[in-house]
């Protein structure tokens, strides 16, 4: 993919919020490389430093030291629309809470990143049909989010995600908010994205979403404590399948 | 009293925490109460000083004019001393018509012979100097304030340099510059001075028109009018060459100094309680979601709906409240300045009337509670947990609007969405813009008018006072409702900003950039602002013409589009800090604040 050979890399990550007594060491000293097509899931206990580490993935936030890299580039020395840019084209993210335009339809909440971009109208709308097709959700194109369930408002903020076809999306506990049923919903999208080469990382609570993944890193109190490659991967999420039947 | 000393507490509580919203509140209601109740109590204003002038100055009840200064003349107006209704009477006196010259202005005079000391009828008041002694005149005061002379300079009257020895007001005459009463309708524009009676013999030499006039006090001063309806026929058989002016007619014609003023003031103080009204609205909705979360706490710890009412009119009817008082006292401050543009009246201030105070007190509470009351309700109906995750309000989907900004580029995309959020606010903020321009283009339209000065022959070396009053109220007017357009403005700029946070936090994440965020928020002010800024050059327009008396000079279009047209610019650079601070904001702190 690049000369460092991952899509995400990260070296000596700091970041720091508050300062004097109130200082909190969010992430302490991260080192990481996510490869392209890999599924990285994040674990750890709550307060840990796991949405801030992602934040400093996506850009959202700067860090405080250290680097970070997307596709090779820097993107800690680049400036607010440099990172606009980068979200745009090279990061999707998924949240606990949706984050899905309330007053806007499914359809439209998908187009939005793509109209963002600079690409035509009608461009945006082919983009939205295809990915809420292909996520079980053409019969819900016109809804609006509050006429949607949990499972289905998640799989449309995935649709968002995955609009602008990022190098990698970012998703902060896709399956907090959701029962057994939408959390399989969700995790057969990422196994369906992940088989198309898509590289992910995945910050979760739930064993079962970490164990569909092909590498887990463990967090505690902003550090790396393990980093383990898991083998077989579809497997464990067919028997999560059968599980529900 | 436990729950009216809480109430207090939690309303000086929230003012503590929200100051620029009271602040912003007080002043909208404030300029416009002040507004009103200048424009109401100039009505009666003239009037009032005139009462006083006249008790002052022992004004007559009415003055008699007989052309020339020969027997006939005074003869008919002795007459009338002897009129068993006369208390008492002064004259007659000559009055002579000539010019008057000084510091390079020259103007049409009337000299009045007088005595070293004045009759019993029309004693004028001397504001500065000293009564006429020979070889000095006695300047009326508006004629003195509009020629810009004091005691001790020199005026030339009929040729002849006087040093000015005082100066003077009197009831016996109408204001300047209308002191030409002798004749039969509206004289020439004229000042007014004294002159000893020895010295006004060389006018008589110089062969200038001359008048005789005698001032008279009548038992019953209400009945002036019914006198002279039975004495006009002795005193001038034919009725043509004797005229008689009442006190009464004085005071109608002094008010027509006022008579601009008075609509541009009513008129323009509408305009203002509509910018407090939509200012107010704006503010009261932007804190509705927040209102609605306080309702909930204070039911989830058991406070009746009625206290809970209470606790959210309070906060607004105090503060309409107590910006009516500022606004009556404002009022009643400036009022001494507006009422007596001429100052050849005594100046005084009347106050307000009972009227003015209740009228402006009932528009106070009325724009504090129509704006305030819709939020309320609508917070006192919500469930106590639906109130308290605020999850009351459904969101309204424009897929038409939506649809059509998707073919724009990023800035007009967002903005028109957050139009489509809030169209009501758009159009409260086009409305803002109309009355804004309407003063702004009547204004022009005002300045554009040809005003005839009150120089010889119309030269506008001394001012048209009344035109001149007419357009400093328009530009007081105009002035006001400028700040408070801008005050709205960014009012509504701010609120779209903070209602939006989320959807804009979460359109960064996709990767709108702060410039882009900053400029929907711009453009959504901008749209709505050419529309209604357009829309007030017509109604500018038709104002004007409503009051216009008679031929209209229009300014050049150019003119009023590039005023209309203004408002782009000053929109953009009104919205563009708020837009900025709130585009700033941290996109992973907004979201997660969301999230709670
Ligand atoms: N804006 C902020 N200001 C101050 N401290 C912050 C801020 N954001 C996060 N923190 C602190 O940084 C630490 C890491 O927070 P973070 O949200 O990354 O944890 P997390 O691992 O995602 O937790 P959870 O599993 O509960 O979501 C926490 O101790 C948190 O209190
Ligand atoms: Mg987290």
């Amino acid at each position: 993919m690049n000369e460092f050979g991952g899509v995400v890399r990260v070296r000596g990550l700091f970041k720091e919020h508050g300062q004097g007594q109130g200082l909190v060491r969010a992430v302490d000293g991260v080192d990481l490389e996510v490869p392209a097509g890999q599924m990285l899931a994040v674990m750890g206990p709550s307060g840990c430093g796991k949405s801030t580490l992602l934040h400093l993935l996506g850009g959202l936030e700067r860090p405080s030291d250290g680097q970070v890299w997307l596709a090779g580039q820097r993107i800690d020395t680049v400036n607010e629309r440099g990172l606009a840019r980068l979200r745009r084209r090279s990061v999707g993210f998924v949240f606990q809470a949706f984050h899905l335009i309330e007053e806007l339809s499914a359809a439209e909440n998908v187009e939005l990143p793509v109209l963002l971009a600079g690409r035509s109208a009608r461009a945006a709308r082919r983009r939205a049909a295809f990915l809420l097709e292909r996520f079980g959700l053409a019969d819900r194109t016109r809804h609006l989010p509050w006429q949607l369930s949990g499972g289905q408002r998640q799989r449309v903020a995935i649709a968002r995600a995955m609009a602008n076809e990022p190098l990698v999306l970012l998703a902060d506990e896709p399956t907090g908010n959701l029962d057994t049923a939408a959390t399989l919903d969700v995790l057969r999208i990422f196994a369906d994205l992940r088989a198309a080469g898509q590289t992910l990382v995945v910050v979760t609570h739930d064993e079962r979403v970490a164990a569909t993944a092909d590498r887990l890193v463990t967090m505690r109190d902003g550090m790396f404590v393990d980093d383990t490659q898991l083998a077989g991967r579809t497997g464990r999420l067919d028997g999560l399948i059968g599980l529900e039947d | 009293m436990g729950r009216t000393l809480l109430i207090f507490r939690l309303v000086l509580a929230d003012v503590r925490r929200h100051p620029a919203q009271a602040v912003m509140l007080l002043v909208s209601i404030t300029a416009a109460t002040a507004m009103l109740s200048l424009g109401m109590s100039l009505h009666g204003a003239t009037e009032t000083l005139y009462r006083q002038t006249r008790a002052a100055t022992a004004g007559p009840d009415f003055v008699a004019f007989s052309p020339g200064s020969d027997r006939t003349a005074t003869s008919a107006l002795t007459s009338l001393e002897h009129a068993p209704e006369v208390v008492a009477h002064s004259g007659p006196y000559r009055q002579f018509s000539t010019t008057l010259t000084a510091r390079g202005a020259t103007a049409n005079v009337v000299v009045q012979g007088a005595g070293a000391t004045p009759g019993p009828v029309d004693r004028p008041l001397v504001t500065s100097g000293s009564w006429v002694r020979p070889g000095g005149v006695v300047v009326e005061r508006g004629f003195a304030n509009a020629l810009g002379v004091h005691v001790g300079d020199h005026v030339t009257v009929a040729g002849r340099s006087l040093p000015i020895v005082g100066i003077a007001v009197t009831a016996a005459y109408t204001v300047y510059p209308w002191a030409e009463m002798g004749a039969e309708g509206p004289g020439d524009n004229s000042g007014l001075v004294w002159l000893n009676e020895p010295d006004t013999r060389a006018l008589v030499s110089a062969n200038l028109s001359v008048t005789s006039a005698i001032y008279l006090k009548l038992r019953d001063p209400a009945a002036t009018q019914a006198f002279l309806d039975s004495h006009r026929a002795s005193v001038d058989p034919n009725q043509t060459t004797t005229h008689f002016v009442t006190w009464q007619f004085m005071v109608v014609q002094d008010s027509v100094m006022l008579k601009d003023s008075q609509p541009i003031l009513v008129i323009g103080s509408w305009l203002l309680c509509f910018l407090a009204i939509a200012g107010v609205a704006t503010l009261a909705a932007g804190r509705a979601a927040k209102q609605t979360r306080r309702v909930g706490l204070l039911k989830a710890v058991g406070a009746t709906p009625g206290f809970i009412a209470a606790v959210l009119l309070a906060e607004y009817l105090t503060l309409a409240l107590l910006a009516d008082a500022l606004g009556l006292t404002a009022a009643r401050l400036a009022e001494p300045a507006l009422i007596n543009p001429t100052a050849s009246l005594i100046t005084a201030a009347a106050g307000p009337t009972g009227t003015t105070i209740a009228v402006t007190t009932i528009i106070a509470l009325a724009v504090a509670a129509l704006t305030t009351l819709g939020p309320t309700v609508r917070a006192l109906r919500t469930e106590t947990v639906a109130a308290l995750a605020d999850t009351a309000h459904q969101p309204q989907h424009r897929a038409h609007l939506t649809r059509i900004s998707a073919m724009l580029p990023a800035p007009l995309l967002l903005g028109l969405r957050l139009i489509a959020r809030r169209p009501g606010r758009a159009i409260l903020h086009a409305c803002n813009m109309t009355a804004t321009l309407t003063a702004i283009i009547a204004l022009l339209m005002l300045n554009a008018q040809p005003a005839r000065g009150y120089g010889l022959g119309g030269s506008s070396s001394l001012t048209n006072l009344k035109v001149d009053q007419g357009r400093h109220m328009m530009l007081a007017v105009t002035a006001a409702l400028i700040i408070l357009a801008v005050i709205n403005t960014i009012t509504i700029t701010w609120t779209t900003a903070q209602e939006a946070r989320p959807t804009m936090a979460i359109a960064r994440t996709l990767g709108a950039t702060p410039g882009q965020i900053t400029a929907g928020l711009s453009v959504a002010q901008l749209l709505p602002t050419l529309p209604g800024a357009l829309a007030g050059i017509p109604m500018g327009i038709t104002l004007c013409l409503i009051f216009s008396a008679g031929d209209v000079t229009w300014p050049p279009a150019w003119l009023l589009f590039t005023a209309a047209l203004a408002a782009l610019p000053a929109t953009a650079a009104l919205t563009a800090v708020p837009a900025r601070i709130a585009a700033r904001k941290s996109v992973a702190q907004t979201l997660s604040a969301e999230a709670t």
